[in-house]
C-alpha cells in the first residue's frame, strides 16, 4: 500500500503541469480545420439591446464570433455553457457563411458523470443541421445511455441556439 | 393486500390522467452552484407483496443524500450518505477526484467499483422494476464499494471512457470464522470502507464504448484476493477473477439492456474445509430486458418492460461440495414504469422467481414503489 500511494502522489504531480490555455488553442484548431484554413481574425457579433432581450441566448462580446479570412467571412462560432447533472460545461458551435451546423465540441467537462456526451461520434449528429430546424432528444439526435441529462441539456442548448442565430440573421444582425 | 394492488394501479392511472402540462424546457438548475457545494439524492421507497400468507413489506429501502465540493476547477470531492431501510446508514461513495487534464482524473477514498450497469448507475430512475435487478444483487454485490485509489477519463475521438483502480477487496475471514457463502457468493463480503483490513489490493477495471449510435457497451474486470483479518491461515481467502459484459441500446421509444457477469473463484474447497462454508468456485449471472416507453404529455412516460434474468452461485463447486440447486436461480419480472417527471417515477411490477430444486413452486411477488432522484 505504501507503494501505491506513493505512485498516486507522483502521478499528480507529473500531471499537473499539463494544461494552460486550452480552451483557446482548441477553438483555433477546430476553426482552423472546419474551414481548412491557416489564418484567421475573430470578430464579435454586436446585438442591439433590443434585439438581445428577445434572444434565447443573450449574446455579448465573448460569446459569439464572425470568423473572417482573407477579408471574406468563412462562418461563424458560438462559445456557451450546458448544465449537466451537478456542473457546466463548455462546448463551441461553429456554423458555415450559410448558418449550418459545421461542428459541435465539448472543450471542458467537469464532472464525472455524462462525460461521454464529449463523443465526437455523438456531436457530428449536429453536423449539417439548419438554423431552422428544431431537434429533439432520442428522435433527431440518437440518446446516449449513462449520460441522458448532458446530452439532453446540449441537445437543449443548440436548440435555443438555432433559435437564436435564426433571429439574428432575420434582424440582420450578422 | 388484493386492495393495496388495486389501489396503486388506479393511483397510477389517475395520476396520469390529472397531471397537467408541465414547461419541460426551462432547465431547472436550483441548488446546484457550479462552483463550491452540490447537493443532491435519490430515494427508494418500496412495497413488496408475496403471494400467499406471508405479510406484504413496506419499506423506505434507499435514501441517498449527494453532497459534493468543489475546491477550484481541477479538484472536487463527492459523498453520498444513505440510509437503508431507515435505520442503518452507510456511506456509499466519498473520494477525492484532481482532473489533471481534460482527459484524465486520478481518484482516492470510498468508491464504486466498475461492473455491469447498475453498481456505478444506481439511482432507481435510470432502471425499471421496483428492485434492482437480482444479478445485481447476488452475482454484482451492488452497491459494492470500497476504498480504493485509480484514474478514470475519456477519450472523445474514440468514444471511449476508462476506469482502472486498487481497491481493497472482499473480506472472507474475520475473527475465526468464514463470512462468503454459497447463497450469494461474495456479497457478505462487501467491507464498504468500515475500518476494513487489507492484506492484498484487487484490480479494478472498466472500458465503456458509445461510439455507434444509441448503443453502448462495457466492458469490466476485476481481479485480486479476498482479505483476512488472520493471514497466518492461508486457506481464509480465495482468488477472485470476475469478468462483466454489458450492453445498453436506445433506438427512439425502445430500450434493450443485458449483461453478463462470470466470476471464478479459487481456494474455495480449502477455504470451505476451513469454515464449513458451501462457497461455490464459479458464478455468474446474465438478464436482458426490453421496454418501449409510450410518450405522455410533457416528460412524462408510460413504459412497459419485461425483464429475464439468470444466475448460478454454485455453477461449479470444488472438492466434495456438491452444488446446490436452490442457488440455480431464474426468474422474469414485467411491469410499467410512469414516469412523471425528469428524475421522479412510479412503478409496479410483477416477479416470478424460480430455482432448479426438482419440484419446487414459482416464488411470486408483487412491487410497486416510488422512485426520486435529483
Amino acid at each position: 500500500m505504501k507503494k501505491i500511494a506513493l505512485l498516486t502522489i507522483i502521478v499528480l504531480l507529473i500531471s499537473s503541469f499539463t494544461t494552460s490555455k486550452r480552451t483557446e488553442a482548441l477553438i483555433e484548431k477546430e476553426v482552423k480545420s472546419v474551414f481548412n484554413i491557416v489564418k484567421y481574425s475573430k470578430q464579435p457579433i454586436s446585438v442591439s439591446k433590443e434585439v438581445n432581450e428577445t434572444l434565447p441566448i443573450k449574446i455579448d462580446d465573448t460569446n459569439f464570433f464572425k470568423i473572417k479570412s482573407e477579408e471574406k467571412i468563412q462562418g461563424y462560432y458560438y462559445l456557451g455553457q450546458a448544465f449537466g447533472k451537478a456542473d457546466y460545461f463548455d462546448f463551441i458551435v461553429i456554423f458555415d457563411k450559410d448558418l449550418i451546423v459545421s461542428k459541435v465540441k465539448i472543450l471542458v467537462y467537469r464532472e464525472d458523470h455524462g462525460s461521454e456526451v464529449g463523443s465526437k461520434r455523438w456531436l457530428n449528429q449536429f453536423n449539417g443541421k439548419k438554423t431552422t430546424e428544431n431537434l429533439t432528444y432520442q428522435k433527431d439526435i440518437a440518446a446516449i445511455s449513462g449520460a441522458t441529462i448532458s446530452a439532453k441539456s446540449m441537445t437543449n442548448e443548440v436548440n435555443k441556439l438555432l433559435k437564436t442565430v435564426t433571429i439574428l440573421y432575420n434582424k440582420k444582425q450578422l | 393486500m388484493k386492495n393495496i394492488r388495486l389501489l396503486a394501479a388506479l393511483l397510477i392511472g389517475f395520476i396520469g390522467f390529472a397531471q397537467e402540462n408541465s414547461n419541460e424546457n426551462t432547465l431547472n438548475l436550483g441548488n446546484k452552484i457550479s462552483e463550491g457545494v452540490s447537493i443532491g439524492g435519490y430515494a427508494q421507497i418500496d412495497y413488496n407483496e408475496p403471494d400467499g400468507a406471508a405479510p406484504g413489506k413496506l419499506d423506505v429501502h434507499r435514501l441517498v443524500m449527494f453532497l459534493g465540493y468543489k475546491f477550484n476547477e481541477k479538484v472536487s470531492f463527492m459523498s453520498e450518505i444513505e440510509y437503508e431501510h431507515v435505520s442503518e446508514v452507510y456511506i456509499e461513495q466519498a473520494y477525492l477526484k484532481y482532473k489533471a487534464n481534460e482527459n484524465f482524473n486520478v481518484l482516492a477514498g470510498l468508491m464504486l467499483v466498475p461492473m455491469g450497469i447498475i453498481n456505478e448507475f444506481h439511482e432507481p430512475t435510470t432502471f425499471y422494476g421496483v428492485e434492482r435487478p437480482n444479478v445485481d444483487n447476488y452475482i454484482v454485490p451492488t452497491t459494492w464499494r470500497e476504498i480504493g485509489v485509480g484514474f478514470s477519463g475519456k477519450i472523445d475521438n474514440a468514444s471511449l471512457k476508462y476506469q482502472a483502480y486498487l481497491f481493497n477487496g472482499f473480506k472472507s475471514y474475520a475473527a475465526g470464522a468464514g463470512i462468503l457463502r454459497g447463497t450469494d457468493g461474495l456479497r457478505k463480503g462487501r467491507q464498504k470502507g468500515a475500518e476494513s483490513v487489507i492484506n492484498s489490493p484487487n484490480l479494478s477495471a472498466k472500458l465503456d464504448y458509445y461510439g455507434i449510435t444509441g448503443l453502448r457497451l462495457g466492458l469490466a474486470g476485476y481481479f485480486g484476493k479476498t482479505q483476512t483479518d488472520n493471514s497466518s491461515i492461508e486457506a481464509s481467502t480465495v482468488g477472485i477473477s470476475m469478468i462483466g459484459l454489458d450492453a445498453r441500446y436506445k433506438f427512439n421509444n425502445l430500450e434493450l439492456r443485458g449483461q453478463y457477469i462470470h466470476t471464478n473463484l479459487t481456494d474455495t474447497e480449502d477455504y470451505n474445509l476451513l469454515t464449513g462454508k458451501d462457497l461455490g468456485s464459479k458464478m455468474y449471472g446474465l438478464y436482458g430486458e426490453v421496454a418501449y416507453s409510450f410518450d405522455l404529455k410533457g416528460v412524462e412516460k408510460l413504459t412497459p418492460f419485461l425483464r429475464y434474468e439468470k444466475h448460478n452461485t454454485h455453477a461449479e463447486t470444488a472438492g466434495i461440495l456438491v452444488a446446490n440447486d436452490a442457488f440455480d436461480r431464474d426468474e422474469i419480472i414485467f411491469g410499467l414504469n410512469y414516469k412523471v417527471a425528469n428524475g421522479a417515477a412510479f412503478k409496479i411490477d410483477y416477479q416470478l422467481m424460480n430455482n432448479a430444486v426438482a419440484g419446487s413452486d414459482t416464488a411470486k411477488v408483487f412491487n410497486a414503489g416510488v422512485a426520486v432522484s435529483f
